[in-house]
């Protein structure tokens, strides 16, 4: 049998190697190419012993088959056998593969539609400054793409995952929560390197910006949109609509005639390909903006979508065309339909139509702007009207009960009402989530969308176009100082505009790079964090470099970009660290997690992409920061740093040692407040092979923002963090050798390599974590 | 299941097992006497001030000193209780307490064993009921309580939804009298 077994995996691998044209020599092939889920199971279980999964069920039951509902409280198992933590693992691997999924086949869309476009041959050149063009893809599956035809090897290996993962969540399959969680880290690593086919895809098809890190800056917020001219409204996340658009407006000369903005990604797909689109921001300000009836046409694409745009849109006048498959709305397929037929139902009887040739949506969507926009009214409602409206309302809570934000808009209405104030809807504006669950539920039907929109100013920003990914250069420059410590740490804030206040996000980018940490951003985050100006009337992206360097504030691009900050943990593996990446994704992670002190921020996240995107980022070892909203997810990865297993090997010494270091201390952490997280953020990015020199500045900062947001003395576990004398900051250096001698503090020495290899059963050697 | 709608409906109950209602001060303050080893959770909605200026963390700290509760104290709150002259026990986050309670091994804020009752006051409501339930399907060696102006479903024992503010409050104190009472 043994043998049978032998010779099976070996013709397995012996096709993975035909697959990744393992004969190629740039690397040799590490020990998982295309791994499939028990190849990183050690890794996965080796993690999950010291961030064990801490579960918070949304229901007691589970309702997944009709042998249910089943009660799980109490020790119960379901008609299946399931129990309640391996429910909702169940849950968590689903939503990361809807999250995986989408990205993947976003990627597939668009690899299709740019192969048409170009042909499978066209070189994937990401300019000068970019060799690893690819670091996720090469890292995961060990092919090194070259071409347009290579990724589509590289997606058909993602979506193969894919079918196999969602196979395991059927009724009677997997019996272990842990096993799920493994199989959800397995789903997200595909997410990133779904995202990163997307991406590169995008970059070479549509040749985005790469290779640079002053992009222009672009116009932002609903009042930089002209809108006495034609508007056309982007809405989701694929570029296969909006590009074209641009096309079709600038081979007719009219790009400034037509106004053209998007909504989140799109908005900044389209602006990485024309600096004169404007983005209208993030998710929550789509339904504001909707409402307001400035858009002439929307456009619908693909993911975070309102689903109900057509409704929505005819309420206003709206036109409404959906190019994409995977929302229709139920929409009469008027892709073989002549397009001047079209524009006149469209525009004559107010028909709303789905078109799948992005070439003829295009077309269609200008031509029916133009004919639509002079016959329609766009009016903001006056302070005025706002005053008495708002005046229908009695303050009777109903709004905020179903606040997903928790939040009274009805004290803001009054106070409107009573006394002509706006001041208080304009705080709650910054809360708004824009739902539009308060205005469904109003037995008054107050038309509080728009009385909050009139509320809030016509105030315009800047935010700074997509770069894409890191450049090769910038990791050679950062590599050292990042692993030393003495730049403190990267900071991704990423994902979606669920927040418990939009302008924590730019507080957060102001305070961490003011601090010298690298700042990066993506998705709605990206966006938001220019949605505040400083007393001078300036953005963080106006205040801070754009570059991949201490105190800069970086722009990667849209939710697929997410692949290139994960990528660029890796390229300071392979790069700095001479480690190679081929097929050896346990190595680039161990690497990652005890030596890359980064730290993701999803402060709103939201959707099944954010699960993805960060569980993703856990397999790698980078610790994901998270917004009160995300205890939803149901899941958090967790340790008890007073009591959980931070022994490590020193590669060097070959000997197992206990730092007691919880760092990081945890890899999906929940904080309920701005004020929490800032300290929290720093604190993650602590990591053992700090130099003394660099953990005292990591700790600088560590305690001063601990001083400065919670109050009140030194963080409590400080002393887990301070190795030696040295490693205090010397601005605090008094005040914590008191505390430690205090409680009995003893000096330890610093591991010269730490490594998590060697202290599980991995198949992979000690030495190879040594450059 | 209680017939009781949480105040904010993210909160509504998908299943069987929910808060008793108790809206008796006295029975109250006799749960949380009855305790071997309470624990009182706070939160950043106790840094508000009611209308006559108190903080809400006052009530916190009365409730805890009768009967020497020790507080964790959760997000940035610490600062706020040590200004009222009160060392807390411990300060984690609401979800790190939430993890230590789970292990019926752990030893406690004050090293004396795992806490049997766990008051959550201050928390955003739907932090504190996603903790709630956490604790309610993994750590039945203990009970839960909520001093929030809200239901929670998913803790043991809720307050109700309160209309006027001033009859929680009204409820507080008479909480603290009878703790003090019997304290």
């Amino acid at each position: 049998m043994a043998e049978v077994k032998e010779k099976t995996l070996s013709k397995k691998l012996e096709e993975i190697h035909k697959r990744i044209k393992a004969e190629v020599p740039w690397e040799p092939v590490g020990p998982t190419p295309m791994p499939e889920v028990p190849d990183l199971r050690s890794w996965d279980m080796r993690l999950l012993k010291t961030y064990a999964p801490f579960y918070s069920p949304f229901c007691d039951l589970c309702c997944f088959c009709t042998y249910g509902k089943c009660d799980l409280t109490e020790g119960r198992r379901g008609a299946c056998g399931i129990d309640i933590a391996t429910q909702q693992a169940r849950f968590i691997l689903l939503a990361c593969l809807i999250g995986c999924s989408a990205h993947a086949a976003h990627g597939g869309h668009i690899l299709e539609f740019l192969i048409e476009k170009h042909g499978a041959d066209k070189k994937i050149d990401m300019g000068p400054f970019i060799e690893i063009e690819a670091p996720n893809i090469r890292t995961v599956t060990g092919l090194k793409p070259e071409t347009l035809g290579d990724l589509q090897i590289a997606l058909e290996y993602v979506f193969k995952e894919i079918a196999h993962l969602l196979d395991s969540c059927h009724t009677g399959q997997e019996g272990s929560a842990l096993d799920y969680e493994s199989k959800a880290l397995h789903a997200s690593m595909l997410d990133h390197v779904g995202m990163e086919i997307a991406d590169i895809a995008q970059i070479v098809g549509f040749n985005y910006p790469t290779s640079v890190a002053d992009t222009p800056l672009v116009e932002m917020g609903w009042g930089a949109i002209d809108k006495s001219k034609p508007v056309i409204l982007l809405s989701g996340h694929n570029p296969a609509t909006s590009t074209v658009v641009i096309d079709y407006l600038r081979e007719h000369n009219l790009e400034d005639q037509v106004e053209v903005c998007g909504l989140c990604c799109t908005a900044l797909e389209t602006t990485r390909y024309s600096d004169k689109a404007k983005i209208v921001g993030p998710l929550s300000r789509a339904l504001f903006f909707m409402r307001a009836g400035i858009a002439d046409v929307i456009m619908t694409d693909e993911q975070c979508i309102r689903t109900d745009t057509p409704q929505e849109a005819a309420k206003v006048g709206s036109a409404v065309i959906a190019c994409l498959d995977k929302a229709m709305y139920g929409l009469e397929d008027a892709t073989d339909m002549d397009p001047d037929k079209i524009v006149r139902r469209m525009v004559d009887n107010k028909e709303q139509f789905a078109i799948l040739d992005s070439s003829k949506a295009a077309e269609v969507a200008v031509k029916v702007a133009m004919e639509l926009a002079p016959q329609r009214k766009k009016e903001w409602l006056t302070e005025e009207e706002a005053i008495e409206l708002a005046k229908k309302c009695t303050n009777c809570g109903m709004c905020e009960r179903v606040c997903p934000n928790l939040f009274s808009i009805g004290e803001g209405i009054t106070k409107l009402a009573k006394e002509g104030n706006f001041d208080l809807i304009r705080k709650q504006f910054l809360q708004c989530i824009g739902c539009g669950k308060c205005e469904q539920e109003c037995p008054n039907k107050v038309p509080i969308f728009k009385i909050m929109q009139t509320a809030t100013s016509m105030e315009t920003w800047k935010c700074r176009a997509g770069r894409g990914p890191v450049m090769d250069t910038e990791i050679r420059n950062v590599g050292a100082p990042l692993t030393l410590g003495t730049i403190p740490g990267v900071i991704a804030l990423v994902g979606c505009s669920n927040y418990p206040d939009i302008d924590d996000v730019a507080d957060m980018v102001e305070e961490f790079a003011k601090r010298k940490y690298i700042v990066v951003l993506t998705g709605c985050a990206a966006m938001v964090a220019g949605m505040k100006k400083d007393a001078d009337g300036l953005t963080v992206y106006e205040k801070f470099p754009p570059d991949f360097d201490a105190g800069g504030v970086v722009n990667i691009g849209s939710c697929v970009s997410n692949a290139h900050i994960s990528g660029a943990a890796i390229k300071i593996a392979n790069i700095f660290a001479a480690l190679p990446l081929r097929g050896n994704y346990e190595v680039m992670a161990d690497y990652v997690l005890n030596r890359v002190g980064a730290c993701g921020v999803a402060w709103g996240a939201m959707s099944q992409k954010a699960a993805s995107i960060g569980t993703g980022f856990n397999r790698l070892g980078v610790p994901v920061v998270l917004g009160p909203h995300a205890s939803k997810y149901r899941r958090l990865f967790l340790s008890r740093k007073e009591e959980d297993d931070w022994k490590v090997m020193d590669a060097r010494k070959k000997e197992i040692v206990d730092t007691v270091e919880p760092a990081p201390e945890h890899l999906a952490y929940v904080c309920e407040t701005k004020e929490k997280a800032m300290p929290m953020i720093a604190k993650l990015c602590i990591r053992r092979n700090d130099t003394p020199q660099g953990r005292a500045i990591k700790l600088n900062h560590y305690i001063s923002l601990y001083k400065k947001y919670i109050g009140a003395g030194l963080p409590e576990d400080i002393q887990l963090f301070v190795r030696r004398d040295a490693d205090i900051p010397l601005v605090y250096k008094k005040e914590v050798r008191a505390y430690l001698q205090e409680i009995g503090w003893q000096p330890r020495e610093p591991i010269g390599l730490p490594t998590l290899i060697g202290t599980y059963p991995s198949k992979i050697p000690v030495d190879a974590v040594i450059h | 299941m209680s017939a009781v709608i949480p105040r904010h409906r993210v909160n509504v109950l998908t299943g069987i097992k929910s808060a008793k209602l108790i809206e008796d001060p006295t029975e109250y303050s006799n749960l949380i006497r009855k305790a071997k080893r309470p624990l009182l959770v706070v939160g950043p909605l106790l840094l508000e001030s009611t209308p006559d200026g108190k903080l809400l963390l006052e009530y916190a700290v009365d409730i805890a000193k009768p009967s020497n509760i020790p507080i964790c104290a959760t997000a940035q709150t610490k600062g706020k209780v040590v200004e009222l002259g009160v060392k807390p026990d411990s300060v984690y986050d609401v979800v790190e307490i939430v993890n230590a309670l789970k292990d019926p091994d752990w030893k406690g804020v004050r090293r004396e064993g795992n806490h049997d009752l766990v008051i959550l006051f201050g928390i955003r409501s739907d932090l504190g009921n996603q903790s709630l339930s956490t604790l309610k399907h993994f750590a039945p060696h203990l009970k839960t309580m909520t001093l929030c102006k809200h239901y929670f479903p998913h803790a043991n024992y809720s307050l109700t939804n309160f209309k006027k503010d001033a009859k929680w409050l009204e409820f507080l104190e008479s909480l603290i009298e009878n703790l003090k009472k019997g304290g």
